[in-house]
């Protein structure tokens, strides 16, 4: 069996078949592509698959196919070959989400960009029916990302995806789109131009062959390779039933970190990520430094903690506050006064308000002592 | 009897009420006596007026009671250009000139002692009030013809002394006279920034497609807008732009500009009407007279005014005068500004589209990230900073909207479309107000943001499902009664840009996003940019 005909032999299955079919898979894990196409092309059952193949049998031209994709600039890449990402093979364990899964055949691709050298990827996907604010936040994350030399990964959909892809981008990153339609061709058809210099600066890869359409069930398939992918994902925006939740659901599956991005409670299109992060699925993230933390390496790219201004009261000891906040605001107040209300003896606050006069955190009138100018924020 | 009326305008504020000036002339004690509440302007005429007819080779009637009243006498009259009307009544009065003459005839002009004739300001709402009571004629000075020219229907004479027209009302030939040079002195009002908006284009802005989404609205249905963000963010850089993307003013806002500028003495003999909407930029510390109107002497408009039909841009809006930010709660509900000194009001239109700009603080540097902000005012300044934009004045404003300064995202983007031109936005603004036209036909509104409140619900209702989210909002709390107003004229704005009939449940969420500052779906921002 040579890998010219293990490649025909995927090449023709990935026609008979629908992406990311389990049977399928299982069937070529367990006897081998060449032995399954065989078997398929003869009229042979196996698995139960030949009756849903039946129909497809007839148009088959593997060679035809690659000869054709090549002319178009599209390879196929198999497992085996130096191009295959390591990282998909998780899916041949991974079990299945609404009866899709399993490893794919192969993937076709458009583009420079080698699958190979995208491990630690991240994948920023979100909902189609994103707001200006998600929209910037994935553009802000892709800038991030792509500035650092890390690949985005996304599906150009509507929304959040071509925000994080031009985002990437604008970095001057890379980036790599996913389809659920043949890589020859741009879905949604708005995109033609995103997805095109992504074909020509990064890449376009589709577990379907050259000229498919894309159908509903496509994009369940195709959203576990964007998993599969990556190395971690972060999820933008998304309503309660978006598509990017199953891309989430994917990645822990795959025992991928999962991030979410907060957004007002009121937001429709922010409570998917909400309930992520809430039951744990997801952890939160506000920006792209953050992100970086997560999938750097130990030590790189350390958020500081956020902290507000420091002021000169707060360095104060307990005690020495106890007798700034008993100096008067408005109208001075003799020591006596001062000690009286804080409660401190009359030789300490003495002493206590010489030093912070030092520090002018109290000011020295006719009447007594004030609160000073540093005290006064 | 000898008596005779000449016509002339007195203006309070932009509304002009028409005057008769009658003459009597008769036996009695020798003397001149001028009633009908004058100021000290007309007063002091009767002394200009007795040099000019003598000085013009007329006959002044010194043996004569000359009674001089100004009719109807209740209304007080000011303004030196009583003068002509005055002259020419006297004449009419005394055998100089047949009182025929002086039929349907609007007489306005300061006479010299040797009886020449001087400018005045005004002189545009002048004819126009007297065009809309049925006048055909009006005597102006020579500079001005052009200013009463733009009333549609008046034929003008532009003169330059007495003689001349007493020539044309006898129908001899005119005398020669030297020229009457045009309104002294500089101008009061600088309008600052004014041909600057002519040159910038939106296709100029990258980015920003949420703000872009918002102007559009605002200039489509004349919605008052508020654009916070920190400095730098490009408030500025789109608030000029909103200009371009309306439309030409039509030939009644024309009038009705050009006629605050005569008012403001702004008017040059050689202007032609102004066709692209005004802006107006006052800075914050403007005084209460400069930017509401008001002044010593005469109550001239203001920038509120004369950025009527067009753009007013208040930036930096909470470092503005409390009293003057809350003397804007009339024009932004009502379109018109009221301003009283003694007994003397007078009402300016200002229809002009408000744009308040703010930064987050007064040093406009703060980021919520503590991370990133460099800002260094204390807390209790930002908080009085941003009070001012609390309570009566917040709720006026249709759309508020966040801008952020542009970052990598936006200026390095390979596969970004081209931003629109203005052009190409101010059609759409056309078409939306379009619609509005045809829908007010009736009305005297022009535009939703003009719509009274309490109509809406009943006569352009949105659809059930939209109301009744509405509703819903209003109960809660929400919204205050005149929130739900806005929201509701925003709705129907969304939809005209739209092209649909009526607005529903989508236009209702975008004009709730829009009124309260909520982040607007990609789907509402990229429908416009087909």
């Amino acid at each position: 069996m040579s890998r010219a005909e293990e490649r025909l032999a995927r090449v023709a299955l990935c026609r008979l078949s629908e992406p990311g079919d389990p049977r399928m898979a299982g069937l070529v894990d367990e006897l081998g592509a060449v032995a399954v196409h065989r078997h398929l092309c003869a009229e042979r059952d196996v698995g139960g698959m030949l009756t849903d193949v039946a129909a497809r049998l007839a148009d088959l031209e593997p060679e035809a196919e690659l000869e054709r994709a090549a002319r178009a600039g599209i390879r196929y890449v198999i497992p085996g070959d130096p191009e295959w990402p390591a990282q998909l093979d998780d899916l041949a364990r991974a079990e299945t989400v609404q009866d899709r899964g399993g490893l794919p055949l192969g993937l076709w691709v458009r583009g420079p960009q080698r699958l190979d050298e995208i491990a630690g990827s991240v994948a920023v996907v979100g909902a189609r029916s994103a707001t200006s604010y998600g929209a910037d936040v994935a553009g802000d994350i892709g800038a991030v990302l792509g500035q650092s030399g890390v690949c985005v990964v996304s599906g150009a959909a509507f929304g959040i995806d071509q925000a994080a892809h031009r985002g990437a981008l604008a970095g001057g990153g890379r980036t790599v789109a996913v389809l659920a339609c043949g890589a020859d061709r741009a879905y949604p058809a708005a995109h033609k131009q995103l997805i095109d210099y992504i074909g020509e600066h990064g890449a376009v890869v589709s577990e379907l062959a050259p000229g498919c359409a894309p159908m509903r069930v496509r994009f369940l398939s195709r959203n576990r390779i964007i998993a599969a992918l990556a190395g971690a994902t972060v999820v933008v925006e998304a309503a309660v039933r978006s598509g990017a939740l199953n891309t989430a659901n994917w990645a822990e599956r795959l025992h991928r970190p999962v991030m979410g991005v907060p957004g007002p409670v009121t937001s429709a299109q922010s409570q998917g990520v909400h309930h992520l992060v809430r039951t744990g699925a997801a952890l939160l993230v506000t920006s792209g430094a953050e992100v970086l933390e997560v999938v750097g390496k130990p030590g790189e790219h350390l958020q500081e903690e956020p902290r507000g201004p420091t002021r000169a009261r707060d360095a104060l000891s307990q005690r020495d506050t106890q007798i700034l906040d008993a100096v008067p605001v408005a109208r001075s107040a003799s020591a006596d006064s001062i000690a009286r209300t804080a409660g401190v003896g009359l030789v300490e606050v003495g002493s206590t308000l010489l030093r912070l006069h030092e520090r002018d955190l109290v000011a020295r009138t006719e009447g007594g002592w004030i609160l000073g100018a540093a005290a006064r924020a | 009897m000898p008596f005779a009326t000449a016509r002339t305008i007195t203006l309070q504020g932009a509304l002009g009420h028409l005057v008769d000036v009658q003459v009597d002339v008769s036996q009695g004690m020798v003397g001149t006596t001028l009633v009908g509440r004058p100021d000290a302007a007309i007063n002091e005429g009767r002394d200009r007026c007795r040099m000019a007819i003598q000085n013009s080779h007329f006959t002044w009637p010194a043996t004569r009671r000359v009674t001089i009243l100004l009719s109807p006498a209740d209304v007080p009259k000011s303004g030196p250009h009583f003068d002509l009307a005055i002259a020419v009544a006297v004449l009419g009065a005394s055998g100089g000139l047949l009182p025929e003459a002086l039929e349907r005839t609007l007489f306005i002009g300061e006479l010299t002692l040797d009886g020449r004739l001087r400018p005045v300001p005004g002189v545009l709402p002048m004819t126009m009030a007297a065009a809309a009571r049925g006048l055909d004629r009006v005597f102006v000075p020579e500079p001005q013809a052009r200013e009463a020219a733009m009333v549609p229907g008046m034929v003008v004479f532009g003169v330059r002394s007495l003689a001349q027209v007493v020539a044309e009302l006898r129908g001899e030939p005119l005398p020669d006279a030297p020229p009457v040079e045009a309104v002294s002195g500089s101008r009061l009002l600088t309008w600052r920034g004014e041909s600057r908006v002519e040159e910038v284009d939106l296709s100029e802005v990258q980015g920003m497609s949420d703000a872009r989404y918002a102007i559009e609205v605002a200039a489509a249905g004349g919605h008052h807008l508020l654009l916070s963000g920190p400095k730098g963010a490009g408030k500025t850089t789109l608030a000029e732009r909103i200009p371009g993307i309306m439309p030409d003013l039509t030939t009644e806002e024309a009038l009705e500009l050009a006629a605050i500028h005569s008012l403001a003495g702004l008017l040059e003999p050689g202007d032609d009407l102004l066709v692209r909407p005004p802006f107006s930029a006052p800075h914050s510390s403007s005084t209460r007279a400069s930017l509401l109107g008001g002044g010593t002497g005469k109550v001239r408009p203001g920038d509120i005014s004369r950025a009527h039909c067009g753009v007013l841009f208040m930036d930096e809006f909470p470092l503005f005068n409390s009293d003057i930010v809350q003397a804007l709660r009339q024009p932004l509900e009502s379109g018109e500004i009221t301003i009283g000194r003694g007994d003397e009001t007078a009402t300016y239109p200002a229809r002009g589209m408000f744009v308040f700009a703010c930064n987050p603080c007064p040093c406009g540097n703060y980021h919520p990230s503590a991370v990133v902000s460099t800002c260094e005012c204390p807390e209790l300044r930002r908080r009085d900073y941003r009070r001012k934009l609390s309570g009566p004045i917040i709720d006026r404003i249709d759309i508020t909207r966040h801008v952020e300064p542009l970052s990598r995202k936006d200026t390095d983007d390979p596969v970004a479309p081209d931003p629109e031109s203005s052009a190409v936005v101010r059609a759409r603004v056309q078409e939306a107000r379009e619609r509005q036209r045809e829908r007010y036909r009736n009305d005297p509104w022009r535009t939703n943001a003009q719509a009274p409140g309490p109509l809406l619900p009943l006569r352009w209702p949105l659809l059930a499902p939209a109301a009744r989210r509405l509703d819903t909002d209003l109960y809660a709390g929400r919204l205050t009664r005149r929130g739900a107003s806005r929201v509701h004229r925003l709705s129907w704005t969304i939809a005209d840009l739209r092209g649909l009939a009526v607005p529903g449940i989508e236009e209702l969420d975008v004009a709730l996003r829009l009124r309260t500052g909520a982040p607007l779906p990609l789907a509402a921002i990229e429908r416009q940019a087909g």
